[in-house]
């Protein structure tokens, strides 16, 4: 059991291990009310990666996080996906790149989890706009 | 293990939630799943027919077992709606304490001028 310190390191091996092995893979996480502790884990039945946290914005990171995977897990892994975290607001927009030129629109930490390659026409969502720029 | 439709699970998830303010654990897993055995799997991969694959989901409070199958076609609003029971129900976590800090910093800066101020004169 290895616990990871950094979110993000945490995110980043998390879609690894799904990617290398995604009928294995499993997300598991673990919330105790009374102790007011979170627990995520990642693992493939080889490999295990944990995070625990007892802060309330880790909550907000690990709804992304879920975005993230219940897309990868509803879609497969190989689809072309693109985690939008929308910083400027708090709504997560999760959106489906179908080419490469596609524009988003707030400023944001744009995490791409694709493996490039593979442009399946998935079907594409209009871009909710954050709070960013008024046009 | 209850196998429900994924509305349903949302309101038993709601429920174990409810049920384990003062005690216990929520479990909840995510897997990518096919739904059928692995030997039914490999004879549908030798035909040549295409596996449809969901988004598994598990949820226990260590007593009960709850599950559901979410599909790509309605992933989008099951997470939506799972996303606001967690907001609804996670309110134990500790709120961000940067504030305090940041004001008990700011006080130890303005002790600290004071002190630097004193003596020159």
């Amino acid at each position: 059991m290895v616990y990871i310190e950094s979110w993000d390191d945490f995110v980043e091996k998390s879609v690894q291990l799904f990617r290398s092995d995604p009928e294995k893979t499993r997300y598991a996480m673990k919330y105790r009310h009374c102790d007011g502790k979170l627990v995520l884990k990642v693992t493939d039945d080889r490999e295990c990666i944990k995070f625990k946290t007892d802060q309330a914005q880790d909550a907000k990171k690990m709804e992304k996080f879920n975005n993230i995977f219940f897309t990868l897990m509803a879609r497969g892994p190989d689809g072309n996906v693109l985690a939008h975290y929308c910083l400027s607001s708090s709504c997560l927009y999760l959106g489906i790149r179908v080419n490469r030129n596609s524009e988003f629109r707030c400023n944001a930490v744009n995490t791409d989890i694709s493996e490039g390659g593979g442009k399946e026409q998935v079907e594409a969502q209009a871009p909710r706009r954050g709070r960013g720029r008024k046009q | 293990m209850v196998r429900l439709q994924p509305d349903p699970f949302l309101n038993e998830l709601t429920n174990m939630f409810e049920r384990t303010t003062e005690k216990g654990s929520v479990w909840v897993t995510l897997k990518h799943s096919s739904d059928k055995s692995k030997v039914k799997r490999n004879k549908m991969k030798t035909a040549g027919e295409k596996i449809e694959f969901k988004c598994l989901i598990r949820a226990t409070d260590g007593k009960k077992t709850i599950s559901t199958m979410v599909g790509p076609k309605d992933h989008q609003r099951f997470q939506w709606s799972y996303a606001t029971i967690l907001k609804a129900r996670m309110t134990a976590l500790k709120k961000r304490e940067r504030k305090d800090k940041r004001k008990t910093a700011d006080s130890d800066k303005k002790q600290d001028l004071k002190k630097q101020s004193k003596p020159s004169n």
